[in-house]
């Protein structure tokens, strides 16, 4: 492997005195003059030069430590002198990224220490920012969100954020809600996400990446599709070349040109918004080649004949009409997909953040059933999740629908069983029984809010700006927790301003002041309080492969800043729930999650088990992931989960019924409430030996009781006959729950979208109330027909990362090396467009929308094409073309400002749930 | 007897611009030069390549004679340094230098200004010396390779690393010339 060559260095600075090294030098110089090659007098070894050494030896540590950017997982380490974080060096042998790291991951240290930090609590009084204590700062807090609670009642605070937090801080953010009251708490999965956890979980059983990064090495096709993980994920591309040198295809659809699609073998762009019709086109030239693996669609999946007939009219000329894509440019990707297996599927925002977000993985899902990749090593669903511990935040479900572990609040079944956990657990004091639990919350026309789904991030303004009888809460929002959250990713911007102007009080908790500091226009009512970074605190993280990983201490907090288990454990403490929260380390709320979280298996990562891993790191194989001898021998790195018990591997590749279940085999889920239309469905969706016992009702096949399961006695017993505890399923093709309006996905027209006459054929769904808020479908599609949109905003606009920039940016925006490489926002136009209104290379340019407009440079480039632009998403600190700089705290002004896109971006939502649809918006370009 | 080189394949890097910020970090270099800048080629248009550019450590290297104060040496073990006590910045190096390595800063401490700064293998950071006047000599580790997002920049003794550049290079035969 190319890493070994850098392991032959030491890392040790040697200093010597000038004498020596100008003597060195000078020979050498005199060497290569005389033409020579080189007969320096430098020796072999520097251990020579170290009795010259002049100044103190440094006290230096070396940690080891995950990165806290992206969820590909990078290891590094970090080089502390003095107690000051100094330098880092490459993890060389870390299972996943090898010592490799994109410019974020290398410059957390720079990031870390940006004089730009907040360092103490703040708040603005009378127009200014003022320093105040912690003491006062919570006080100030807690007594305001007290107050609410009396009066107005819990649901009128809304809490949000934390997706770098660890695993822990994200379980206590959720139970810290529940024990406030409210399920008005949701986190930036919501608009990264949500659609695939919805599409995944309702066709396979669990909502996550049904492999781990290591195994794309074994892929023999690689389809990106709606990811640019060259930028995105850097380092989930070391092992796509890993496989493309071992003769592995590379094949993008895009609507841009990106650099994932320069290192590809085939490129097709396509228009944004129309994702279904072009898997569909797929599909259909699949099953007209009969490329299809009827074995495999046949045992493992239910439902295919709704498949069959859903897309026999998505022939590849037709699919042309609806995509923009040459007919036989759909044949020939169907052909390498089908052909080179096992293929995957790859997406991220591209295919998750649209009106029909959640079909659109509901489609990629079935793709991969009818070719039989579900389950294989590098076959199957790949979506890879943005931030660094978003997928344990969602498993901790930091989601106004979910408890931690996907236990739905809907049902009181899933309160009574936290109950029972914070009253069981050993690592806090505090008891409560479920009817205490449910009386913390409001009531609404007779009815508990306790089981009512809250709001989510994306709309979570609406309850501050709707009237109070339109929301489906007794009382507007009244104050906003914005935790680790950047609100310049949340689209509808403008509404979102004036909610956080009306709101009584907005508590940002965060490393830096933040653009959300800055963004709205109050005198005061606004507290920041220093959060600790990622680096200054530990806990497990989740890769987006399910592995968790320890991330270690770096360094102490800097400044005034507390880690966010303090903030939680002091907030509680003054709001009455402070024994709930009394653990004495961070490993304690690890055990109390290894206690309750259970319908994914989080029984095996225990944090002594997390920690043996990273001793022993380099016994474990980069090839596959699996510990060769030693301490670990068997496990798999970062026991992904489902991981059972305390004896079990971890399962690295989800649904592969070939492995047993204790090497890390498992199956499609058997617990489907059986769709109305089909009461007997029976065989079709259990497969195997588990007789359907039903639960009284008679209609749920689940023979294991595993979701609650306080002893753990139940996976023993499903372990022991060889089952996964969530039993043996079928994938379903169609969608047993018959709420949905698509149980198979169809082809809708974005809200916006650039073809009416494509709207009257496809249009998209009724307006819908859900997540406590009316949402516009149909009635906003057609007022952007009726207000001719499609030929007064001519140009498609869609947005995406940029590599040197993370999320809304706060750390990275904050550091001179990557603003050094990323100063400036900017608008991608094809030149033709550029050269149309008169506009060169890095002009300023207003780009403009329905919602408003922003004002940023152009940069022309062949990478978008005529009909379409893209912005970067990670900008903010200017709005509509004004510099907020002077709004922030004086020390805290970010390095680097710039308009957001989301404020012109589209209001369109995922019709399951609420994800922003910022793929796809109409816009104009003109001359700034 | 080794020889440091680098080895840079054009058909792994994505510019993620890692080698960047693990340069600046590992060398204190200042905002407005990089030892190591990344280039795009055909940018947006099919065929796009990002190439890294810093000092290749020539083994007869132009900028060596070059120079007229004989500040830059070429080690035994291929590394081309500098002593910037010695450099008047006349930019004579980067005249001879075929990849336009050497860089002279606006920024930074005072006196270094205008003196020239280039790539030295991480054996000699951007200030070379400390606080306490002592010359910094570090073990050869090249942080650009050792953080490479993709293993697209190797550095180190050239038989190792074309070694295993000569690996992935196969595989790519096998797949494209001989169809197996
Ligand atoms: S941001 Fe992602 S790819 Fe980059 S170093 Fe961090 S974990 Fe690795
Ligand atoms: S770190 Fe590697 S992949 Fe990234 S820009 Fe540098 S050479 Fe290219
Ligand atoms: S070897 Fe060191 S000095 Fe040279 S470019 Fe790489 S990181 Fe910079």
């Amino acid at each position: 492997m190319a890493t070994k060559t850098n392991s032959i260095f030491g890392g040790s600075d040697i200093k010597l005195s000038r004498r020596t090294f100008t003597k060195l030098t000078a020979l050498g110089t005199a060497a290569a003059l005389s033409g020579i090659n080189s007969v320096s007098a430098y020796p072999e070894g520097l251990e020579l030069f170290e009795e010259v050494t002049a100044a103190p030896a440094a006290a230096t540590n070396k940690v080891k430590s995950i990165c806290s950017f992206c969820s590909v997982g990078c290891g590094y380490t970090g080089v502390v002198e003095d107690g000051v974080w100094t330098k880092m060096e490459p993890w060389e042998d870390h299972p996943i990224n090898l010592g490799g790291m994109c410019s974020k991951g290398t410059a957390l240290a720079n990031v870390t220490n940006s004089p730009r930090r907040l360092r103490y609590p703040m708040e603005k009084v009378g127009g200014t920012w003022r320093k105040i204590s912690w003491d006062a700062a919570l006080d100030k807090v807690a007594n305001k969100l007290n107050e609410i609670r009396d009066t107005d009642g819990p649901d009128s605070v809304f809490f949000c954020g934390l997706v770098h937090g660890s695993n822990e801080e994200a379980y206590m953010f959720r139970k810290f809600a529940m024990l406030f009251g409210t399920n008005n708490i949701d986190h930036q999965a919501r608009i990264c996400h949500s659609t695939t956890v919805a599409g995944l979980l309702n066709t396979f059983g669990h909502g996550a990446m049904t492999n781990t990064v290591i195994a794309m090495q074994h892929a023999k096709c690689h389809f990106f599709f709606g990811s640019n993980a060259a930028e995105a994920h850097p380092v989930f591309m070391q092992k796509v070349f890993v496989a493309k040198e071992r003769g592995a295809k590379i094949v993008v659809a895009d609507p841009r040109f990106t650099r994932t699609a320069a290192m590809a073998d085939k490129f097709v762009r396509f228009r944004p918004g129309s994702d279904i019709a072009f898997l569909y086109g797929l599909i259909n030239v699949i099953l007209e080649n009969g490329w299809e693996d009827t074995e495999y669609v046949e045992n493992r999946t239910y439902g295919f004949e709704y498949v069959k007939e859903a897309v026999k009219d998505y022939t590849p000329e037709v699919v042309e009409r609806i995509t923009w894509v040459p007919a036989d440019d759909i044949r020939e990707v169907a052909s390498i997909i089908a052909l080179n297996k096992p293929s995957n599927i790859i997406w991220s925002m591209g295919a998750t953040q649209h009106s029909v977000g959640s079909q659109i993985i509901r489609a990629s899902a079935i793709l991969q059933c009818i070719l039989g990749n579900q389950g294989e090593w590098g076959g199957g669903c790949v979506p890879i999740r943005g931030h660094c511990n978003v997928q344990g935040v969602t498993d901790m479900c930091v989601l106004s629908h979910f408890l931690p572990g996907y236990y739905g609040v809907t049902s009181e079944g899933s309160w009574d069983w936290y109950a029972k956990c914070f009253s069981d657990t050993p690592s806090t004091s505090g008891k409560i029984t479920f009817d205490e639990l449910k009386a913390r919350f409001d009531t609404l026309n007779g009815e508990s809010m306790m089981t009512k789904i809250g709001f989510a991030v994306s709309r979570w303004y609406e309850g501050v700006l709707k009237p109070e009888a339109e929301i489906d809460q007794p009382h507007n929002i009244k104050a906003v927790v914005l935790w680790g959250e950047a609100t310049s990713s949340v689209t509808e911007m403008k509404r979102e301003k004036e909610a956080m102007e009306k709101v009584d009080l907005v508590v940002i908790v965060d490393p830096f002041p933040t653009s959300a500091s800055a963004m709205p226009d109050r005198s005061d009512g606004i507290i920041l309080l220093p959060a600790a970074t990622r680096q200054e605190n530990s806990g497990s993280v989740t890769t987006t492969g399910r592995e968790w990983q320890w991330r270690d201490t770096i360094i102490p907090p800097l400044y005034e800043s507390k880690t966010d288990m303090w903030i939680f454990q002091e907030l509680a403490k003054k709001l009455g729930f402070g024994d709930h929260f009394d653990y004495n380390s961070i490993e304690d709320v690890t055990r109390e999650i290894n206690l309750a979280v259970r319908p994914i298996g989080c029984q095996g990562q225990t944090p002594e088990r997390m920690k043996r891993q990273k001793e022993n790191y380099h016994t474990f194989d980069p090839w596959d992931g699996r510990a060769k001898g030693g301490p670990c021998d068997g496990e798999y790195w970062g026991l992904p989960w489902p991981c059972w018990t305390t004896d079990h591997p971890g399962t690295p590749i989800l649904y592969n019924d070939k492995a047993p279940v204790m090497e890390g085999g498992h199956d499609f889920r058997a617990k489907w409430k059986y769709p109305d239309d089909e009461p007997n469905a029976g065989e079709e969706i259990v497969r195997g030996n588990l007789p359907p016992t039903g639960d009284g009702s008679g209609t749920i096949h689940w023979t294991y009781n595993y979701a609650k399961d306080p002893t753990g006695e139940v996976n023993e017993q499903a372990l022991a006959e060889g089952n996964p505890p969530t039993g043996r399923g079928r994938a379903m093709l169609r969608v047993a729950n018959t709420k949905w309006v698509d149980r198979v996905p169809k082809h809708r027209e974005p809200i916006e979208s650039p073809e009416p006459d494509l709207v009257a054929t496809y249009p998209t769904y009724e307006d819908k109330k859900f997540y406590r808020v009316m949402t516009e479908f149909k009635t906003e599609q057609q007022r952007s027909i009726a207000e001719n949109r499609h030929v007064n905003y001519p140009i498609v606009l869609t947005s995406g990362r940029q590599v040197e920039h993370h999320g809304g940016s706060a750390q990275t925006r904050n550091s001179d090396y990557l603003v050094q490489l990323q100063p400036e926002m900017y608008v991608e136009i094809n030149p033709k467009v550029a050269n149309d209104i008169g506009v060169k290379h890095w002009d300023f340019v207003w780009v403009k929308s329905a919602r408003g407009q922003c004002k940023v440079r152009a940069y022309v480039t062949e990478r978008v094409n005529e009909k379409t632009a893209f912005m970067p998403y990670h900008w903010a600190g200017v709005f509509e073309g004004q510099d907020y700089k002077d709004r922030y705290p004086t020390d805290g002004v970010e390095l680097a400002r710039g308009d957001s896109v989301n404020i012109i971006a589209s209001p369109g939502y995922d019709e399951q749930t609420q994800m922003q649809e910022t793929k796809v918006a109409l816009c104009k370009i003109e001359k700034a | 007897m080794v020889n440091y080189k680098f080895v840079h394949d054009k058909e792994r890097c994505i510019r993620c611009g890692g080698c960047f910020a693990a340069c600046k970090q590992q060398n204190g270099v200042p905002e407005d030069i990089s030892r190591i800048n990344i280039v795009t080629i055909d940018e947006g248009k099919s065929g796009e390549r990002h190439i890294t550019m810093t000092c290749m450590h020539c083994n007869d290297p132009p900028c060596v004679r070059a120079c007229p104060v004989k500040g830059i040496s070429k080690r035994e073990d291929g590394i081309v340094i500098n002593d910037k006590d010695k450099c008047i910045g006349c930019e004579y190096c980067s005249w001879a230098c075929p990849f336009g390595a050497p860089k002279y800063p606006d920024t930074g401490p005072a006196e270094l200004r205008g003196i020239m700064d280039k790539c030295t293998f991480c054996v000699i950071p951007y200030e070379q010396t400390d606080e306490y006047g002592t010359s910094i000599l570090r073990a050869p580790n090249p942080k650009c390779a050792g953080f490479c997002a993709t293993k697209a920049r190797l550095g180190g003794d050239a038989s190792e690393i074309t070694a295993t550049y000569n690996e992935r290079v196969a595989g790519r035969l096998v797949e494209r010339q001989i169809g197996v």
